[in-house]
């Protein structure tokens, strides 16, 4: 039997430390030992069971309950101030069979996955490479739970792939805990696993787009996520560049993404006809407290596997332009991260010096990021092409009502199919701020609720159609925000939620943030 | 010949060489498994690269007998999995330890976590 431990720890705090939050109890549920029970199954059905057990102690209680994975979300979107479940350990993994697909699917068994909600990014990663596999896009680092990830929409940086819920084809969620609550959910439209599959993992089958896109970005709201189905690809490698550019050509290509007619390129970087190749990322970085005329930015190149390159994880450890807030307290740290001092270094210096090259797989490329401290992000989702403007207008922001003690960034994703995904347009482009925590009142600076929410502020002033990242900082409680982002969005999802759980068990998976946002509301 | 020096200078040159005795005999070293997911621990709030980890420390002396050779110290928390990390830690008096009882007394200070256990 899989066992749970109960810790009644009052208070929880994200891994970034943005809390604490006020929280009762923390469960962990441990998996039978393979020793045990030696099948897969088994134990993958013994642990929905033991769920499902908790799900009904947090019902009998009229409380909420919430899984979590990794807690590297900003916002408080993981927290339930009732009962907080740590995935982590559960997290069996398995390739999919030829006999578990689907009649009509058009994906090849040998690309598919399933994982258990607890498997953080480097596991599956490890996993698939062991199969000749590799994600497609992960985020900056790999520490994410694989739940949390599509849960909150962690999306990358690869220009025509997506964010990581967007190679997600099947859910297996856990809405309640009765029998039918096992619940087995696809596109209609996109078949993969026979419902066989489902009834081995003793889940009720729901194949609806509408549905299964709003449970994608589903916020921990759509029930406990337990399994994942995802569809991998072929290994292949990433070649890094860091340059520095002219500020306009990069905004030029942040605007149009065209890369092949751009008078930039990097050589060796080009096609036959001599054009610079599409990367498959693309990211700049910037510090606005200083007139550069040139940008740093990033640029990584897929290419074809081959066994034998220069181990780059010697060259990750080092680099410093990769994940913002390692970029950033690499600044903080040769000022002791006093903020005033990091404030006056940022006015006064540009970025430092660009990383070389370097190449290695997708793991390796966006590797272990180890605890920067107390540290903040918010990022906005806008339309690639109205990003040099949006810049403008919060570049101008941090200089006249900051400053903060942050940088910013802009990385650009393909348009998601999942209803409240951060990536809502053709090509969205993050432009997010990392740093250090502050303390408004002792630095006598604007504090960082003010900050995020004077940027929503300005980007409506300035009529720019954006989203916030969920998993980041941000003025959750502004009035009307979720409504002003997806308009009409926000309402199917809501409703798709209502259709998927009862009254009862819509209040067990709500939380703070949902009822902050307003998305915890309930369609009879 | 007896050398008298101004006092001082002789607290400045006696703190000059603890200073150069102490600190290059304190260091620690981490060694990294760079494939690993490391076994977390969701309670461990510690403010450094041990942050949700579930960290093992091991700080004893042990004790060696005149013809014992290799000295192997036994650990089982991570049973077949292996280690994530592992740190040593050097310091004065466990160099000083070791010096005055030529070796036969060491102090042995590591930190270490083990590799997830996955399925």
């Amino acid at each position: 039997m899989a066992t749970t431990t109960k810790h009644e720890i009052g208070k929880w705090d994200t891994f970034h430390n943005n809390g604490p939050f006020e929280t009762r109890v923390m469960y962990k549920t441990h998996l039978e030992g393979k020793g045990n029970m030696p099948n897969w199954l088994d134990r993958y059905n013994d642990a929905a069971k033991e769920i499902q057990r908790l799900l009904q102690e947090a019902l009998d209680k009229k409380e909420g309950f919430r899984g979590y994975g990794s807690g590297w979300s900003m916002s408080h979107i993981a927290h339930q101030k009732h009962n907080m479940h740590f995935n982590a350990f559960m997290n069996l993994k398995k390739a999919i069979s030829f006999d578990e697909m689907h009649t009509s699917t058009n994906y090849k068994h040998e690309n598919l996955f399933f994982f258990q909600s607890g498997n953080v990014i480097k596991e599956i990663s490890n996993f698939l490479f062991d199969h000749g596999k590799s994600l497609k896009a992960t985020g900056a680092s790999n520490g994410q739970s694989i739940a949390g990830c599509i849960s909150t929409g962690v999306h990358g940086s690869a220009l025509n792939v997506g964010a990581v819920q967007d190679y997600v084809i099947g859910i297996n969620l856990l809405i309640g805990p009765g029998i039918n609550d096992n619940v087995y959910l696809e596109r209609d439209t996109k078949h993969a696993l026979n419902n066989a599959f489902a009834e081995k993992i003793n889940a009720r089958v729901i194949r609806n787009d509408a549905m299964f896109n709003a449970a994608l970005v589903g916020l921990g709201a759509f029930g406990f996520v337990h399994g994942v189905l995802l569809e991998a690809e072929d290994r292949f490698l990433l070649k890094r560049y860091v340059k520095r550019v002219d500020k306009n050509t990069a905004l030029q290509l942040a605007a149009n993404m065209d890369f092949e007619n751009a008078d930039f390129h990097i050589p060796g970087e080009t096609d036959a006809n001599g054009k610079p190749n599409r990367p498959f990322h693309y990211k700049i970085f910037i510090n606005p407290y200083v007139e550069d005329a040139e940008y740093v930015i990033e640029l990584i190149f897929k290419k074809p596997y081959q066994v034998n390159y220069p181990d780059p994880i010697p060259i990750i450890k080092k680099a410093i332009y990769r994940d913002l807030i390692v970029l950033f307290t690499s600044i903080a740290e040769r000022c002791k991260r006093s903020i005033p001092k990091i404030i006056k270094l940022l006015h006064k210096s540009i970025l430092p010096p660009v990383d070389i090259e370097l190449t290695g797989t997708l793991a390796e490329t966006f590797w272990d990021a180890p605890y920067q401290g107390p540290a903040f992000a918010c990022a906005v989702g806008i339309d690639a092409a109205n990003s040099p403007k949006a810049l403008q207008l919060l570049i101008q922001l941090a200089r006249n009502e900051g400053p903060v003690p942050g940088i910013y960034a802009m990385r650009f994703v393909k348009k998601s199919e999942a209803t409240l995904a951060f990536t809502r347009f053709s090509i969205t482009c993050m432009l997010e701020i990392d740093g250090l925590i502050w303390n408004a009142k002792n630095n006598k600076m604007i504090s960082l609720t003010g900050f995020c929410k004077r940027t929503i502020e300005v980007l409506i002033a300035n009529q720019i159609p954006f989203t916030l990242h969920w998993g980041k900082n941000a003025d959750w409680s502004f009035p009307g925000l979720v409504q002003h982002m997806y308009g009409n969005d926000a309402t199917i999802w809501k409703k798709q939620r209502s259709k998927l759980l009862t009254k009862e068990t819509a209040a067990l998976f709500s939380n703070g943030f949902l009822d902050d946002t307003g998305l915890s509301e309930y369609f009879d | 010949m007896l050398i008298v020096l101004p006092c001082k200078k002789a607290i400045f040159l006696l703190s000059l060489l603890l200073y150069l005795g102490i600190v290059p005999a304190c260091y620690s070293v981490r060694v990294m498994n760079k494939d690993a997911v490391p076994e977390p621990d969701p309670m461990n709030t510690s403010p450094d690269f041990y942050r949700g980890k579930l960290t093992h420390v091991l700080d004893t002396v042990i004790g060696l007998k005149l013809l014992d050779g290799d000295f192997h110290l036994i650990v089982k928390p991570c049973s077949s999995r292996g280690f994530y990390s592992f740190e040593y830690k050097v310091d004065f008096g466990g160099v000083m330890l070791s010096a005055i009882t030529f070796g036969k007394k060491r102090k042995v200070k590591i930190k270490y976590v083990c590799i997830k256990e996955t399925d």
